[in-house]
């Protein structure tokens, strides 16, 4: 009988294998092989993802793939990383060997992009880095993403308006190690600077967990704290905060903002429950990077940062970011 | 002369006395030391925050500790016979995306992604038993690469992705009351008995501390040890994966990231408990009160909003100095 077992839970596990990755690869293969014998005067830019199998990440490689269907004059070649720095930095080389005018790197990991930087460099390749800034930037041509302190300021002006402008606010943040966790709690305490009659009652490390969050609002309501809103430095953070309020049945007397708008967080935010939360724009990076490279590569003057705005998502635009999921 | 020496006889009367009573002092902290630093906590809290002692928060605090208690105490067996178990935290998140899978409502009855969680949590255990009993393979080996392997399992399963949306039935295990106690309290006081008696009194136990005092010397007088590890890892994957459940059920939602650090979080509860890492020592009892300090400490820590990066400070000064009274009661035998 176990034995049984462990057969059929292996075949189920090998399935969704299959089923989770092979059309994935497939596709990308077959996308820079179109058109090869196009004329030659045309522009060749190389594309190289950190990985295609990323939710995010995918959005942002869909709007590219979209956007640069348009360009007649213009043939993006677009690859898999497949989450290796190694693998990345062979597939920069070879779009090098290519002759490719600009190169577009999501990085694998960003404290490892000086070989890269180097070997664009050399060859007068310009190189734009996307969603991940370069630990070495300034080698590099341009940036184009967005700056995680903005989403916290964003988020957490938004909850001090509906505060009022007075009032005390706890916030939780994610991995401290993170750059993301350290901007974004930066932001939240610039905002609440200005407003001498907000108070931070109380800051704890959820580590972007769902669970942690909820287990630390629960201990929150215990306190004699007097809590009117949570500035969360995500969006599981921010629900597992709603279900520990929800679960004392104190909902709706605590504002409770996130980031990122993941598609739990807009049926949080669509059922009334959640007040605030930031989306990072992916098809604004994907068409930016192109649209840059594509500057970069006809010999224009390009910014060394190309910052794409973080969108605030209200309670009442709900609907618009859920479609933007599906 | 007669009253000197009474005097002095006296004198070494009262030495002995005293010498009496200070080792009756020690033995009770050898004994029960860590239950006496949980209650000076308890007290110590209880005064600077009005709320920790009230009922609810203490209900809040043992349901946190629920979900770790129960990995601990399947940890606390396989420390017990001298092996590790690095592989919950993973087999968490394994056991999470697959429960939630089947969790949908209007699908399933609620028992099948009960049943199923628990049938890949057992079945992970098994693996991991079978490759240290019949491969001897040491078990902190043997359980990173289960732990490796089960945390991409759960990220390929799930495409990296949580999985919610669950029926009212599998919401009531996490979130649920039953007479007014919370469901996961209820579930962690059946796992407590039943794995305090499996330990200290079945031949199953008594099997588990002869493996930890001495394989070799269990072998000869005729242990299956073998068998023995096998449903050990078992039912510390049976463990993992209930609590698996209670945790996807308690958030409404399957993570794959689910669970990180919980192994490390079920070790220091063992140990801060007294179960020694040489093995052959150790309770359940022990390991809920080392369950129930860290609770206590996260708990006490919000509530009284001290700066969060003290918290991992002294959590490792407490899994430290458990670990020291530990290392005299191995020198007082």
């Amino acid at each position: 009988m176990k034995k049984l077992l462990a057969v059929a839970l292996v075949l189920v596990m090998c399935a969704s294998l299959f089923a989770g990755c092979a059309p994935k690869a497939a596709e990308p293969a077959a996308t820079p092989a179109a058109e090869p014998t196009k004329a030659p005067e045309k522009l060749k830019i190389g594309v190289a993802m950190s990985q295609f199998n990323d939710k995010w990440l995918s959005y942002m490689l869909d709007s590219m793939q979209e956007y640069s269907k348009g360009l007649t004059d213009v043939e993006v070649i677009y690859v898999d990383g497949k989450a290796d720095v190694n693998t990345q930095l062979g597939q920069v080389e070879t779009f090098i060997a290519q002759g490719c005018n600009a190169i577009v790197v999501n990085p694998v990991n960003t404290d490892a992009t000086e070989p890269m930087t180097k070997a664009a460099k050399e060859a007068g390749v310009p190189l734009i880095s996307v969603n991940r800034l370069f630990k070495n930037q300034d080698e590099a041509t341009s940036y184009v993403g967005s700056e995680s302190i903005k989403a916290g300021i964003m988020e957490m002006e938004y909850l001090a308006e509906k505060m009022g402008g007075k009032g005390n606010v706890a916030i939780l943040v994610g991995d401290p190690g993170n750059e993301a966790a350290i901007k974004r709690t930066e932001g939240f305490k610039e905002v609440i600077k200005k407003y001498p009659d907000i108070k931070i009652v109380a800051e704890q490390i959820g580590m972007w967990q769902r669970d942690k969050g909820m287990s630390i609002m629960e201990n929150w309501l215990q306190s004699d704290l007097k809590i009117d809103a949570v500035a969360s430095n995500n969006d599981e953070m921010a629900i597992g905060a709603l279900k520990a309020i929800e679960a004392a049945g104190k909902l709706g007397t605590i504002l409770v903002g996130g980031v990122d708008a993941t598609p739990d967080a807009l049926e949080y935010m669509k059922a009334g429950k959640l007040n605030v939360t930031v989306f990072q724009d992916a098809a604004g990076q994907g068409v930016g990077a192109i649209k840059t490279a594509v500057a970069a590569a006809k010999g224009e003057k390009v910014e060394p940062i190309v910052w794409i705005p973080y969108e605030l998502v209200k309670p009442e635009d709900v609907d618009k970011y859920i479609a933007k999921w599906q | 002369m007669d009253v000197n020496k009474s005097v002095q006889e006296n004198k070494a009367l009262g030495a002995q006395a005293q010498k009496k009573y200070k080792d009756l002092a020690m033995n009770i902290i050898r004994k029960y030391g860590i239950f006496l630093i949980f209650i000076a906590m308890c007290i110590v809290l209880s005064m600077l925050s009005p709320s920790f002692l009230k009922i609810r928060n203490l209900t809040i605090v043992v349901r946190q500790i629920s979900i770790i208690a129960i990995v601990a105490m399947g940890v606390t067996m396989v420390i017990i016979t001298g092996g590790i178990d690095l592989a919950s935290g993973s087999v968490i998140a394994l056991v999470s995306v697959m429960t939630a899978k089947f969790a949908h409502p209007n699908t399933y009855p609620v028992f099948v992604p009960v049943l199923v969680g628990l049938a890949i949590g057992s079945f992970t255990g098994m693996i991991s038993g079978t490759i240290v009993a019949k491969g001897k393979i040491p078990p902190f080996i043997a359980t990173l690469g289960m732990m490796t392997a089960a945390r991409g399992a759960a990220l390929l399963i799930s495409d990296g992705k949580p999985i919610g949306d669950f029926s009212k039935e599998f919401e009531y295990i996490g979130g649920g009351h039953f007479l007014n106690v919370p469901v996961p309290i209820l579930i962690l006081i059946g796992v407590i008995i039943l794995t305090h008696i499996l330990l200290s009194s079945t031949k199953f136990g008594k099997y588990i501390y002869a493996i930890g005092g001495n394989e070799n010397a269990a072998v000869v007088s005729g242990v299956n040890v073998d068998k023995v590890k096998i449903m050990l890892f078992t039912y510390a994957g049976l463990l993992s994966a209930l609590a698996s459940i209670i945790m996807t059920s308690r958030i409404s939602s399957g993570q794959p990231g689910a669970g990180q650090g919980f192994e490390l979080d079920a070790i220091a509860s063992a140990v801060i408990g007294g179960t020694s890492l040489n093995g052959g020592i150790g309770t359940i009892p022990g390991t809920i009160v080392g369950a129930l300090i860290i609770g206590v400490l996260n708990n006490g820590f919000d509530l009284l909003g001290i700066n969060p990066y003290w918290q991992p400070i002294v959590k490792g000064a407490i899994i430290v100095g458990a670990v020291l009274l530990d290392e005299r009661k191995n020198r007082s035998k």
